[in-house]
């Protein structure tokens, strides 16, 4: 297969509500490094309506250039047309390295345009290594007890997703790049799903992934009764709820909340875990984050493992106390 | 797996070692403190088709041979010895039928157990344990019906069964010749329950006292003929008591697989305890009682399957299993130090569970007698 | 409704996996199950195939040792399973696998004559985590892809798919056939019954190999992967911290909000 000239990168800056996602700005870091190191380019693309916050703050972020499809049709993401927007783009850009966060979007998106240019692809990158001018991608297998080392071979676009948290966000910039508009329209027969209805559950939204604080608890709350704990200590320190799949399943919060391999990937800056023995399966989706405080009675439990300050006791006695505390220390400050 | 089984057991046995570690093994421990019988756990291992599984393949089952069946057993015993025994209480109270019924009464009983019913057995009563003879539970011809009064108690499944197999004197004058067996429906009027048992351990399995007030059954009820009761009961208990020394074997092998995982982990001296000797002679000794007693229940099961006698290998495996079972589930406790003696830590359990196997289904003195009337013979 | 699932055999995703001395991963004694992501499309499928009647296929890329996966998941709801395996298939890459799963698909119904209404995935597997293979399947046939299930239904030829936002949820729609990738839904994948589980051993389950598929070797296996993993290593061990044990909640509570703010972590 013919290999590309340039080196160039394309980077998807992934919004929602009109905003950046943090996966989005910190796979910038990313793409300078890769771009730097061949002496090329960074191409930052977003796709939605409404853009111009967004594509001034990426345009701030390093980007040498910005392309912006900014189009009312685009409001609501639609995996079908997005996708078809990024081939465009892609044949366009003629990108040697195409970048987007191992988010659900680019969970769906991704291996498309993978298939679509006959590339290789890579999944929940969390390091970049150059060897003799080659990507190293090193990505986690196992749950992440194993990190892989791949390389894409024969590929006219190496395609790879970002995992939330493993970069941080570039410093802004000295120079701005400019924000390029442009049309790209979709032909209609490669649009074959549509969303009929979108129901709001929720007054907020459960937005882990982007989250500065998360307080998660586990089957150790016990009940329902005592997961509200949890909640309490979340909206003390302005955070978003998380909690294991056991305390989903026994209908204390919904879903929406859970972290781990099953639900969501998150690297907030403080994580609590309360009553969370630490499974791997849950460990494996919040291992980034910044600061780990875990509570748990069992003094053996594998979440202390991971946990930069644990606490031996039981959760339903102890949060109430931190909860004291914390408002003590906040008085303080 | 310790048991040699078929092909198709050996199928079956991860599917049920998967159903006990996810949905039985930590969620008893919470029933064993509250003492509720947790319907739903229940519910999940009849659509799973487990209480059947002494079910005879002409009444629907599955035809499995009796060794495979035992592996399944023990491994729910490994999980929790009281949803084990509850399981097995069913095929207990099934088996007057299978021994004595008419080809009717088979397939009623059967169908019933098919369609998600547990069974129970009642022969004990207030004052007739181990002797049986002094049973006070009548039963009156009337017609084309029987009449029964008296009070069964310590009856396993005895509030959650769909049918009875209930033993009452037909000619008080006969002694054990006057005993006669009955096969009684849940709903029948005049069948209740009373007392339920708050038991030390198998906490997940129901007891309770089973009361026959001016009971009406139609005759055609009667299992066998009238006065061979005793002798149903009997041949009844005498297959029972192996599955319990199954169930016992699972409760010990779980006491060791407990101890070996904490002996690993706890860290003593700078090492972990399990490096000592000492304690690895407590674990070889765990392992030589409980692979004995899991080939004695075997082989009297293997027995059955063969249509050979098994009194006396029935009687010993039930009575060998339940003492090795109380001296493995006592040295799992001395191997956690403090911690076995606390709730926290599941150990105790495996003590307070297996206290019951000594007792239950004729106590190990009564197997014994039975055990020595096999060996010594008529003098 | 004709339902082909596609599954995939993984190491038991609750063993902790590390490398052995030659640096590759550690898999000796660790059981092979069914990818949780893949029951769970199995147990979608099979409530579909409650609710409107059809069949369901399963199929799997792998060795000998996949032919227990297929036999697990005949237990609880497939009719049919086949066995894609071959030497010429070792190493494929995700574009290789959703090469022999496309192709196989069109075998299948060829022999048949029944074409597939709904193909499911789970959306990624434990071990590899991409979730690649079914985005790229519904590529390599040209099928509309819904990803991200947490349930499904089925009417008049159209598929409507929920799937979870961070809101609520979406109902998508897309006509039949197309193709669905699984996440894990509010229900829990059945267990097999003993019934089930004796009958299935006694289901056949035929293997398709390369030739059978009429494929080009060089489109599939090791040669023709695009991505290469060079090395393994284990992550950096993250130091434990402190273990905080005081006499009360409220001392321990005390002490582990000082650190928190020491760490600037408040």
């Amino acid at each position: 297969m013919e290999q590309n000239q340039t080196q160039n990168v394309l980077a998807y800056v992934e919004t929602a509500g009109g905003k950046p996602v943090n996966v989005g700005l910190e796979l910038l870091t990313l793409a300078r490094t890769i771009a730097d190191a061949a002496e090329q380019k960074v191409t930052a693309v977003l796709i939605g309506s409404g853009l111009d916050e967004a594509a001034q703050r990426v345009a701030a972020l390093g980007a040498d250039k910005v392309v912006v499809v900014d189009d009312p049709a685009y409001t609501a993401f639609s995996m079908d047309e997005y996708t078809g927007v990024l081939e465009q783009l892609v044949k366009d850009e003629n990108p040697a390295v195409f970048l987007m966060g191992n988010t659900p979007q680019g969970k769906g998106i991704v291996p498309r345009l993978a298939a679509r240019f006959q590339s290789g692809c890579v999944a929940d990158v969390t390091a970049v290594s150059i060897e003799d001018g080659a990507l190293h991608w090193i990505t986690p297998r196992f749950g992440g007890t194993v990190l892989a080392e791949e390389v894409i071979e024969n590929s006219a676009v190496q395609f790879a997703t970002v995992r939330t948290g493993a970069f941080s966000k570039p410093e802004t910039a000295q120079n701005t790049a400019p924000a390029e508009k442009k049309a790209v329209s979709v032909p209609a027969d490669s649009i074959r799903t549509q969303i009929r209805e979108a129901v709001k559950e929720l007054t907020e939204s459960v937005n882990l992934e982007d989250a500065d604080v998360i307080v998660s608890g586990g089957r150790g709350m016990g009940s329902a009764e005592n997961f509200k704990l949890v909640e309490e200590l979340a909206a003390l320190l302005g955070g978003v709820v998380g909690a294991t799949r056991p305390a989903i399943e026994d209908g204390w919060v919904s879903r929406a909340h859970q972290v781990g391999q099953s639900g969501k990937i998150v690297a907030p800056k403080l994580y609590i875990a309360c009553g969370i023995s630490g499974a791997t399966q849950h460990v494996s989706g919040m291992s980034s984050s910044g600061f780990v405080v875990a509570i748990n009675k069992d003094e053996d439990a594998a979440i202390f493992d991971v946990a930069n300050v644990g606490i031996i006791g039981d959760a339903v006695k102890v949060i109430p106390a931190m909860i004291e505390e914390i408002r003590k220390a906040k008085a303080e400050a | 797996m310790a048991y040699i089984i078929s092909e198709e057991g050996q199928e079956l046995l991860g599917a049920v070692k998967e159903f006990c570690e996810k949905e039985v093994k930590e969620q008893c421990k919470e029933y064993d403190k509250t003492g509720e019988w947790p319907k739903e756990i229940y519910d999940k291992a009849i659509e799973m088709q487990l209480h059947m599984l002494e079910v005879p393949e002409e009444y629907g089952g599955m035809g499995l041979d009796r060794v495979s069946v035992a592996a399944l057993i023990e491994q729910m015993a490994i999980a929790d010895s009281g949803f084990a025994t509850t399981i097995s209480a069913s095929g207990l109270g099934m088996k007057p039928v299978l021994i004595g019924g008419t080809e009717e009464q088979k397939q009623r009983a059967c169908d019933l157990i098919v369609d998600g019913g547990f069974a129970a057995f009642c022969l004990t009563e207030p004052g007739a344990g181990s002797d049986a003879s002094a049973g006070k539970t009548t039963a009156v011809r009337d017609g084309d019906s029987y009449i029964l009064n008296g009070r069964k108690c310590f009856i396993t499944n005895g509030a959650v069964s769909s049918f009875y197999c209930v033993t009452a004197m037909t000619d008080k004058s006969a002694g054990t010749k006057g005993i006669s067996m009955f096969y009684i429906e849940k709903d029948t009027p005049g069948l209740s329950t009373g007392h339920e048992e708050d038991k030390m351990g198998i906490r997940t399995s129901n007891t309770c006292d089973v009361v026959l007030e001016d009971c009406r059954i139609p005759a055609s009820n009667l299992i066998g003929a009238e006065g061979q009761g005793f002798s149903i009961a009997m041949k009844t208990l005498d297959q029972a008591r192996a599955w319990m020394g199954c169930i016992a074997t699972g409760i010990a092998q779980r006491g060791m697989e407990e101890a070996i995982a904490y002996g690993k982990e706890r860290i003593q001296f700078g090492k972990p305890v399990l490096k000592n000797q000492a304690l690895q002679f407590k674990i070889a000794d765990m392992a030589i009682k409980i692979e004995t007693a899991r080939q004695m229940v075997a082989h009297a099961l293997t027995l059955m399957d063969l249509g050979l006698p098994y009194s006396k290998e029935s009687a010993i495996a039930k009575c060998y299993a339940s003492d090795i079972a109380m001296e493995v589930a006592s040295e799992a406790i001395q191997m956690f130090g403090g911690y076995g003696y606390s709730r926290e830590y599941p150990v105790e359990k495996l003590l307070r569970d297996a206290k019951i196997f000594q007792i239950f289904e004729g106590t190990n003195e009564i197997q014994r007698i039975v055990v020595a009337n096999n060996t010594i013979g008529r003098f | 409704m004709e339902i082909l699932v596609c599954i995939k055999q993984v190491p038991d995703d609750a063993a902790e996996i590390r490398l052995k001395a030659d640096g590759t991963p550690d898999l000796d004694g660790v059981a092979q199950v069914v990818n949780a992501f893949d029951t769970y499309a199995l147990e979608m499928a099979t409530r579909l195939k409650e609710a409107v009647g059809g069949e369901i296929t399963v199929i799997s890329v792998g060795g000998e040792s996949a032919r227990d996966a297929l036999k697990t998941c005949l237990a609880v709801g497939a009719q049919h399973a086949f066995l894609l395996t071959d030497p010429a298939f070792e190493g494929s890459d995700s574009l290789g696998k959703a090469r022999i799963l496309a192709t196989a698909k069109a075998k299948l119904e060829e022999k048949s004559g029944k074409p597939f209404d709904l193909i499911f995935c789970g959306l990624e597997a434990t071990d590899k985590a991409t979730g690649q293979t079914g985005a790229q399947l519904a590529e390599l046939l040209n099928l509309p892809l819904i990803t991200n299930l947490t349930d499904i239904s089925y009417e008049n030829g159209t598929v409507t798919a929920k799937q979870e936002t961070d809101f609520g949820y979406n109902l998508i729609d897309s006509a039949a056939p197309c193709v669905v990738t699984v996440n894990t839904p509010a229900y829990a994948p059945r267990y097999p019954t003993i019934k089930s589980k004796l009958a299935a051993k006694k289901m056949p389950i035929d293997p398709i190999s390369l030739a059978d598929l009429g494929e080009d070797a060089g489109k599939v296996g090791k040669q023709a992967a695009l991505t290469r993993t060079v090395r393994f290593a284990e992550p950096p061990q993250k130091v434990a911290g402190v273990k905080i044990k005081e006499e009360t909640c409220e001392d321990s509570a005390r002490r582990a909000v000082a650190m928190m703010v020491e760490a600037k972590a408040l």
